[in-house]
């Protein structure tokens, strides 16, 4: 666990300026094999402090790598400093931020560390299995990486917290080739919270998942180009969860709003079919633990969940403490920091549709010519709502039944259009977690959804 | 400077006393300066010191790597030890070599120390010249900032550079808004070596500005057809360099022999007027490196030369594995040579296709295919452009693409670190509503 070094320095909080300092502990841990080639095996370990300082409406903020008392010292005053520059030559004349009153929250999560060696032998040991059971593949790779972040955060006003957030994963990529030699390609990835040796005990509970993603990248291979156009499609829950965060969660974040994201026209109206709600999970979905938990923000909040769309309606956003006071709403912990030298940013935790009622093959057999899409290796939204997903993984649907495999495409729409053609919303949660959300700095975020039924382009060839 | 070649010659013969065959180490240290304006309005000021460390060793021809930013005896012991731990429990791989000569060199360039006030004066100018030029331009968000480092590199083979850098950066993302319209959002960014002007006169950066704003009369294209795109050079980037460098000269598609290009090096790949190099050690690249993460010193090359691949941009372990030659430099500053004819005469031979500033599509396929939306597009009809363009899908082969060049313009983006035109090319679908 942490050692705490801070306690002795929020004597030097400035009175009156609200003041947040936080210690920081992150580490990754990495082994890629590519067709069976050790081509990465590295470690990196990276601490230190950071301060902000709020004065008038404008943040002073300083890092230093070092976790230490005296580099504590340090990066409050430079913070101190930056804050009365930027409040002497861009007053910004804003009230103090809004108290939440003191509390603190330590975690039990003790953030284990496995030899560099137990990396290596997993992911030796899962691709000779995928060498063996894939033949027809051209080309794999399969890595195991874990990557952890262990916090200890003072804050002149709301809670003092001891985070810990470990998460680790296999990835697994494989290549293969269509009937005219051109390569194509399939991802996944395994795991979530937790240290490495916790998540992967044997690489043995990864062969049938192998097996079916083998089988999966065969289809694909044999598989023809989506006809483009407008298509009614079922989105598979890692899709729902693509879409979800991309082009609905960051439009709704409030720093966006603020620089005129669509969304800000829209709190209070209907942007989404009734059967739709939509929330930002803090650290518990649907009766389970969330796939990456926040329970206290880098502000120092309490996190709880948001609620953004409720019944097709855009009923809020999310918010650091400064953006709550602006538009008058209650922060919920989604004020984020990734590494000791960034700042809090708004960010996303586990963001997700409710599960409806609709079963997957009900869903399916509804439709007469359309697509059931299921897996997205990447996606882009705009501020307006505009989005742009690739599709790694589908299958045509005809009179209600599964057909030939889709080589990759593309869906796009915009959002609060295409959520009011929903009609039909599953009734199972699929989730992912093991990416990173890129703005400014990187992120990592819990998404997913159930299966809808909806109105789609698609991108065809 | 001393003290970081101190410790970095501490953690290189600790290294080797632990039995590694090679080690090379780099240590570093920054300083970073940044403002910060969010919603058009300024919201933050950072300082940031970092410092960091990090070791590769081989060992029986295994390889292992570490890094962690705390410093002291018992820190570079802990380092050492967890470098040669992961370096054993590898296996061994006749492909990892280290090979640079023996060579001692320090660098001093780009903008090493910062003026803050200026900085901020920039920063400030740039706000205000948008908000007077282009009423209707809403900063989403603006990061300028100052970074300077020192950094050892030395391994244990003799090499040895010190480098003493800094740059100026201006990173703008915005978008256009009137009333109930508002367009896509756009970014862009510069990096300088010094304040010497409005910032707002560097690269493209004052042009599509006023391109984003016109974007607010965007209207659907129609129908779907077979045309010419022409790419500025962020859309240029994103759609066709990207693709041809990660899936077709890169180290993975070469290593795994995915890799369309794999047999073709000095064969044609592209239209004779195509060339694309990596400079770092031009003099518009504000901060190229000067050698190589294998302790090479760099030199420029070209990828591309008159149309025909020149070279595979591969680490010397890529090479070893495929029997191809290392790339001099790490890739970066690219540069794509410029044509003879401007853009708006590119733009006035092309009868129907559209304009593009930004791509947000899939991930590439290994073959080239790709496809997305154009992103802050306009329409081009009988030579001119017509009428900008709400999102409008286009795909194609970038394969195909580099060999159905219809011209690049002799205009293009300096930003400190790429030197780019604009390039337009034909076969490409290109569908509306």
């Amino acid at each position: 666990m942490l050692k705490d070094e801070l306690r002795s320095c929020t004597g030097g909080f400035e009175k009156g300026l609200h003041t947040e300092l936080r210690g920081q502990v992150s580490r990754s841990r990495s082994a890629a094999l590519l067709n069976g080639n050790l081509i990465s095996n590295s470690r990196t370990d990276v601490s230190g402090v950071s301060a902000r300082v709020y004065k008038g409406g404008v943040y002073g903020f300083s890092s230093m790598a070092e976790y230490s008392s005296q580099a504590a010292d340090k990066v409050l005053k430079a913070a101190h400093d930056n804050a009365v520059f930027m409040d002497t030559h861009v007053p910004a004349g804003k009230p103090d931020i809004k108290p939440l009153g003191k509390g603190e929250y330590v975690t039990d999560v003790n953030i284990t560390d496995a030899p560099q060696k137990t990396y290596i032998d997993f992911a030796r040991q899962l691709d000779d299995y995928v060498a063996k059971a894939c033949p027809k593949l051209i080309s794999r790779r399969i890595m195991a990486v874990e990557d952890s972040v262990e916090k200890l955060l003072k804050v002149s006003d709301g809670t003092d917290a001891h985070t810990a957030l470990p998460r680790s994963y296999v990835y697994a990529m494989f290549t293969a080739a269509t009937p005219s030699g051109q390569p194509v390609e399939l991802f996944k990835a395994f795991g979530g919270e937790g240290t490495f040796d916790v998540n992967f005990a044997d690489p043995a509970e990864l062969y049938a998942d192998i097996d079916k993603l083998y089988q999966s990248i065969l289809q694909k291979a044999d598989g023809v180009y989506a006809d483009a156009g407008m298509k009614t499609v079922v989105l598979g829950g890692m899709m729902t969860g693509m879409l979800s965060h991309e082009a609905v969660g960051h439009t709704v974040e409030a720093d966006l709003v603020m620089g005129g994201s669509v969304a800000g026209k829209m709190l209070g109206k209907q942007v989404a079919s009734p059967l739709v709600t939509l929330s930002d999970f803090a650290y518990e979905a649907f009766g389970k633990r969330a796939p990456l938990p926040v329970f206290v923000d880098d502000e120092g909040t309490k996190a709880g969940d948001v609620t953004l769309i409720r019944d097709g309606m855009l009923v809020g956003y999310m918010n650091s403490r400064q953006t709550a006071d602006h538009f008058n709403m209650a922060p919920a912990g989604n004020a984020r920091a990734w590494s000791f030298s960034d700042e809090p940013l708004i960010r996303m935790r586990n963001t997700a549709v409710h599960p409806g009622t609709s079963r997957l093959e009900d869903m399916i057999a509804s439709i007469d010519d359309g697509y059931y899409l299921i897996d997205s290796g990447n996606g882009q939204a705009d501020t307006t709502g505009e989005f742009m997903f690739g599709v790694t993984m589908g299958y045509e649907i005809k009179n209600g039944k599964l057909g030939r495999a889709l080589l990759d495409t593309t869906i796009s729409g915009v959002a609060f259009e295409m959520l009011k053609t929903v009609d039909m919303v599953g009734d199972t949660v699929t989730w992912s977690s093991s990416g990173y959300c890129g703005k400014k700095q990187p992120m990592p975020v819990g998404m997913g959804g159930p299966a809808l039924r909806c109105k789609v382009m698609i991108g065809g060839r | 400077m001393t003290e970081l070649c101190k410790y970095a010659d501490k953690v290189l013969k600790e290294a080797l006393k632990l039995g590694a065959d090679y080690a090379q180490v780099t240590v570093s240290e920054s300083e970073k300066k940044e403002f910060n304006v969010d919603g058009g309005s300024f919201s933050l000021m950072r300082t940031l010191f970092n410092r960091g460390v990090s070791l590769t060793v081989l060992k029986d021809k295994r390889k292992g790597s570490v890094s962690m930013n705390r410093f002291g005896d018992a820190e570079a012991a802990n380092l050492v030890k967890d470098a040669m731990d992961a370096c054993l429990s590898g296996q061994p791989d006749e492909a990892w070599e280290y090979c640079a000569e023996p060579c001692e060199e320090e660098f001093e360039y780009g903008a090493p120390e910062c003026d803050t006030d200026k900085l901020f004066m920039r920063t400030r100018e740039l706000l205000n010249d948008i908000g007077e030029r282009y009423p209707k331009i809403l900063m989403e968000q603006m990061i300028t900032d100052h970074t300077a480092a020192k950094v050892v590199y030395l391994n244990s083979n003799g090499v040895c550079y010190k480098t003493h850098n800094g740059a100026y950066g201006f990173m703008l993302m915005y978008s256009a808004h009137d009333g109930d319209r508002g367009t896509s959002f756009f970014y862009n960014g510069v990096s300088t070596k010094t304040l010497d002007r409005p910032v707002i006169e560097e690269a493209l950066l004052d042009k599509e500005l006023s391109q984003i704003q016109a974007q607010l009369d965007a209207s659907p294209l129609e129908g779907k057809f077979m045309g010419t795109v022409v790419l500025a050079p962020g859309a240029l980037t994103e759609i066709v360099l990207q693709t041809a460098l990660y899936n077709f000269v890169s180290d993975g598609s070469l290593i795994d022999g995915t890799s369309i290009w794999k047999d073709k090096l000095g064969q044609k790949v592209a239209d004779d007027r195509i060339s694309l190099s990596f400079e770092p050690l031009n003099d518009k690249m504000v901060s190229g490196s000067r050698y190589t993460s294998e302790g090479f010193k760099a030199e420029n090359y070209d990828v591309i030369r008159d149309g025909r691949l020149n070279s595979f941009c591969l680490s010397h372990y890529a090479a070893n594995k495929t029997g191809n030659r290392p790339a001099p430099n790490d890739s970066g500053c690219l540069v794509m040579k410029t044509g003879d004819k401007t853009l708006n005469e590119i733009i006035a031979g092309i009868d129907k296709g559209i304009y593009v500033m930004r791509f947000s599509g899939g991930q590439p396929a290994p073959s080239g295919e790709f496809s997305g939306v154009a992103k802050n597009s306009f329409l081009i009809e009988n030579g001119r452009i017509t009428r900008p363009l709400t999102e409008t899908m286009i795909s194609g082969n970038v394969a195909n693409m580099l060999n159905d060049l219809v011209g690049i313009s002799s205009e293009a983006s300096v930003d400190g670190s790429s030197v780019l035109p604009y390039a337009a090319f034909g076969g490409v679908t290109i569908s509306g509503k």
